[in-house]
């Protein structure tokens, strides 16, 4: 990660989160409190495995009210 | 975060929930709750409450498991006739989350114990089984400021009131007058089947998790009654009285009874 931890850049950078190998609800158990701890407006980009969690875990951020983008197996959360 | 990996599991269920957050889970496990008596309505209650990962509940009872309490009392089991509710209870409790600290307190509410058992309580759940102890708990957790959930059942019904002290009716603004010792059947003279039990103390669980964790709304100056022979909720309104002896009263005469409808 960025050396410039702390500073205005690093509030840009997203965060990372690898869940491949964490079933569900735990992968979205996981990507909800990372997401609590976040500030408005910060990213963060999930890692999933194929299959139930791609398809679940982006729902799940959506109907809480993020905002969410999807990108070959990993998912990019916007914290609201 | 300060969850723990089982802790995260443990709890995934309720952590997934719209309504639920990290922060809540936070404030459950940082939360301390007495529970008074480990009967019909204790164990049903201490259970979800231990489930949910309330970090430290007591549970106050000074009687010894009987082959009668059985029924309805899910805590106890047959080989544990004989022990003590309280420390029985804190056994099973701490199989289902050792997660949580559960203290056993093997003695009788009594006026002169009752200031130091429910002080420091973020929530008191009231499970006892008499009038006189209900009023009690009522009045120490007024004069402690300490948020509190009534309930009782008898036969096929029951009924289940939250209280925050100063803020909604406690349980003597809605029952001023205290039954005359003797002349109200208790559960040990009138029946009660064990399935009510169930259903009021666990509505007992839920309302102190809400008063703990601010999520959803516990039922401030209402009753819930539970008729389980038609399955017939009904709310019932209530509100402070201003001449409340035990609450102070609000700002706002009241006229008349405190409960709208008779029970």
């Amino acid at each position: 990660m960025s050396a410039a931890s702390g500073g205005p850049a690093a509030a840009l950078e997203p965060r990372e989160l690898d869940l491949r190998g964490v079933p569900c609800p735990l992968n979205w158990v996981r990507t909800r409190l990372t997401l609590e701890s976040m500030p408005a407006g910060a990213q963060l980009v999930v890692r999933l495995d194929p299959g139930e969690p791609l398809e679940s875990v982006p729902r799940s951020a959506r109907e809480d009210g993020h905002e969410v983008a999807l990108a070959d197996e990993c998912v990019r959360i916007v914290a609201r | 975060m300060t969850l723990s990996d089982s802790e995260l599991i443990r709890y995934s269920r309720q952590l997934v929930m719209p309504e639920w957050s990290g922060a809540a889970q936070e404030r459950l496990r940082s939360a301390s709750a007495m529970v008074i008596g480990a009967g019909a309505l204790g164990c049903p209650a201490a259970t979800y409450l231990a489930a949910a990962g309330v970090g430290r509940i007591g549970v106050v009872d000074d009687d010894e498991i009987e082959l009668s309490n059985l029924h309805r009392q899910p805590l106890h089991l047959t080989p544990d006739l004989g022990a003590r509710k309280a420390d029985n209870a804190a056994v099973k409790l701490a199989f289902l989350n050792p997660e949580v600290v559960v203290e056993p307190f093997p003695a009788r509410l009594e006026e002169m114990n009752a200031e130091a058992l429910l002080a420091g309580a973020d929530v008191v759940v009231d499970c006892s089984d008499s009038f006189a102890t209900r009023y009690l708990v009522n009045d120490t957790c007024c004069a402690l400021g300490v948020p509190l959930v009534e309930a009782g059942v008898l036969g096929l019904s029951g009924l289940v009131m939250s209280i925050r002290p100063g803020e909604s009716a406690c349980y003597r603004c809605t029952f001023p007058t205290e039954p005359e010792a003797g002349s109200v059947p208790s559960c040990r003279e009138a029946g009660v089947l064990g399935a009510i039990g169930g259903i009021v103390g666990s509505f007992q669980a839920l309302e102190a998790i809400k008063l703990l964790t601010g999520v959803g709304e516990p039922l401030l100056d209402a009753i819930l009654q539970l008729d389980g022979a038609t399955s017939a909720p009904m709310v019932i309104a209530t509100r402070r009285r201003e001449d409340c002896p035990a609450c102070g009263g609000s700002a706002e005469p009241s006229v008349g009874a405190a409960v709208e409808e008779a029970v």
